[in-house]
């Protein structure tokens, strides 16, 4: 039996109500991806947290403890190794250090004061767009709590993905995996437990090593701009992987090292190489050496990659959460440029 | 740890193990450290998820076990916490108001698999470690059954990457990582940083270490032009 005119204009009008409806929220999701990424980037540095992870990466696991404090504008952050090396990174406002008492060894570094740690990491923008989808692919529930599941894949091999797993109330993400060009997973972390607190004392933040006994390394804490000896060679990337562009550059001691290195940064807006250069150049090998030709090193540090070379006598390292190709093209593509009568000119966004 | 131990004391943790083999285990447990380390992970995560409500652990366990371990304070303090014991140790605990909880993720899920009363002891036997290394959020998964559905349940281990391998961060390397670490993302600076404190150096003492930086091991990767 036919439903009379009226019901069905209405069921009409519900229906296109819904239908537009449905349009404004795919409208307002269309532009949600790199809007979680912002929040999620603005929850990890910003939010005070206090939580276990688990660390996957080429086969092994490994359990963390990350607590992270913003207080009166000062970052604290401790992040432990749970599992065999015992290994501690403390930062409490501009002081950096590392406790490694498999090599019973602290590296302490005193950061200039004006330097926060909330304004150095990339950020992305419009050019970044070319080099990334960006894609909001599900909203689903991880632990029975609602989740955005955000993928930044990559469109070359220059850099890594991301898949995302973005807790819908407090933009902290959940679970991360690193992903190739190819979409393989190559690291992983988790969070198996995550605190939100309001306040965390400050006794979060001292190590539970005992440092008896350790040899403590320091770096110089004069400001990084007195670093640069008078003449100073300028060292440039003569040729980039697309889409990168140097955002900093500045001089610094390192901790156990009397001599400065350039620290030259590259970003994409969303992955970021450091290159180190010694300004000190490297004493020619012993004429008796069956080969005196510098020879490149390469090292990883989880997904992350290092590459060293020599260059006009010296050291050149770059280190970046990028495949090790990038890190060989930028170290390789490193130039000492003209020699400038002053400190290096510093550049981007912490100057 | 062989995967024989890690296996039973999975099975342990899930109370899977017969009674005279956790005894045995945990006498072993209190006298073995990596064992311990072990143990207290597993009860990390087990604590979260006793505070989640998403999984009843079984308490029959945590008395057999704290029997053998009661002469280990630091590791009885790990298997059954302590809520009045002084703030550095209760971190593991998560705070229990709901909106404090930011949440317990895939490894709570993955590791309710193992709580299935339709998992047969004969399944938990032959595949014991599977569990484990999912609750700690060991590997991405691909297929998992879901629950109760009486099958045996699956999973598929992705492709390891071949081409590399942890190595030794030289102290050099250290300050490199950790002055990087300065500009990387958030979630970039966190890998990275983690990455590097759970390497487990195999030498002692500080050095120059430009010599530690191992030889190319990325051989198969492709210079771009």
């Amino acid at each position: 039996m036919p439903r009379p005119r009226s019901e069905r204009s209405n069921a009409f009008a519900l229906s296109s109500l819904f239908t537009l409806a449905l349009a404004v929220a795919g409208a307002a999701l269309a532009e949600e991806p790199g809007k979680w990424l912002e929040r999620m980037n603005e929850a990890l540095t910003s939010r005070n947290y206090d939580g276990t992870f688990s660390h996957w990466q080429g086969g092994r696991v490994e359990m963390l403890r990350i607590i992270h404090r913003v207080q009166n504008g000062a970052v604290s952050e401790r992040l432990v190794s749970l599992d065999g090396s015992g290994r501690e990174f403390i930062r409490t406002g501009s002081n950096l250090a590392c406790y490694l008492p498999d090599k019973r060894t602290v590296l302490v570094e005193n950061r200039p004061a004006q330097e926060s740690l909330l304004s150095g990491f990339p950020t992305i923008n419009d050019q970044s767009a070319s080099f990334y989808d960006i894609k909001e692919v599900a909203q689903t529930r991880l632990n029975r709590r609602p989740t955005h599941v955000i993928t930044v894949s990559p469109k070359d091999e220059y850099r890594y993905g991301y898949r995302l797993w973005i807790d819908e109330s407090t933009a902290m993400p959940l679970k991360t995996q690193l992903c190739d060009a190819r979409g393989h997973v190559i690291e992983q972390v988790v969070f198996a437990s995550l605190t939100l607190a309001s306040k965390i004392p400050d006794s979060a933040f001292k190590p539970e090593v005992s440092t008896e006994g350790f040899q403590w390394l320091r770096s110089d804490a004069t400001p990084s701009k007195d670093v640069a000896p008078v003449d100073t060679v300028v060292w440039e990337a003569l040729k980039l992987p697309p889409g990168f562009k140097m955002a900093v550059r500045k001089a610094q001691t390192l901790p156990g090292s009397t001599d400065p290195v350039d620290h030259l940064v590259f970003t994409d807006g969303l992955a970021s190489v450091s290159v180190f250069v010694e300004v000190k150049v490297r004493p020619q090998p012993p004429s008796d050496s069956p080969d005196d030709a510098p020879v490149d090193e390469s090292a990883t540090v989880g997904s992350s990659s290092a590459f060293s070379t020599v260059i006009d006598g010296h050291k050149v390292t770059a280190v970046g959460e990028v495949p090790p190709a990038t890190v060989r093209f930028i170290a390789n593509s490193v130039q000492a440029g003209a020699v400038s009568g002053g400190p290096p000119p510093a550049v981007g966004p912490r100057h | 740890m062989n995967e024989e131990l890690d296996s039973q004391l999975s099975a342990m943790f899930d109370n899977e193990l017969p009674a005279a083999e956790c005894e045995l285990l945990a006498r072993r447990l209190s006298r073995d450290e990596q064992l311990k380390a072990r143990w207290g992970r597993y009860a990390v995560i087990g604590a979260t998820i006793r505070a989640e409500g998403g999984v009843r652990l079984n308490a029959p366990l945590a008395s057999r076990v704290s029997a053998a371990i009661a002469s280990e304070p630091a590791l009885a303090a790990e298997a059954a916490p302590q809520p009045r014991k002084r703030i550095e140790n209760r971190w593991w605990q998560p705070v229990a108001s709901a909106a404090a909880v930011a949440g317990v993720a895939a490894g709570a899920i993955l590791w309710m698999r193992t709580q299935s009363s339709d998992l047969t002891p004969a399944v938990a036997q032959t595949t014991p470690v599977v569990p484990a290394m999912a609750a700690l959020g060991n590997i991405p998964v691909s297929t998992v059954a879901q629950v109760n559905t009486g099958e045996p349940e699956t999973y598929v281990v992705p492709r390891l990457p071949t081409h590399r391998r942890l190595v030794v961060p030289s102290t050099e390397l250290a300050n490199y990582v950790v002055a990087h670490s300065e500009f990387s993302s958030p979630v970039a600076r966190r890998n990275l940083l983690s990455s590097f404190m759970a390497t487990e150096s195999g030498t002692a003492g500080a050095s120059g270490g430009s010599e530690e930086i191992t030889e190319d091991v990325q051989d198969d990767a492709k210079t771009p032009q």
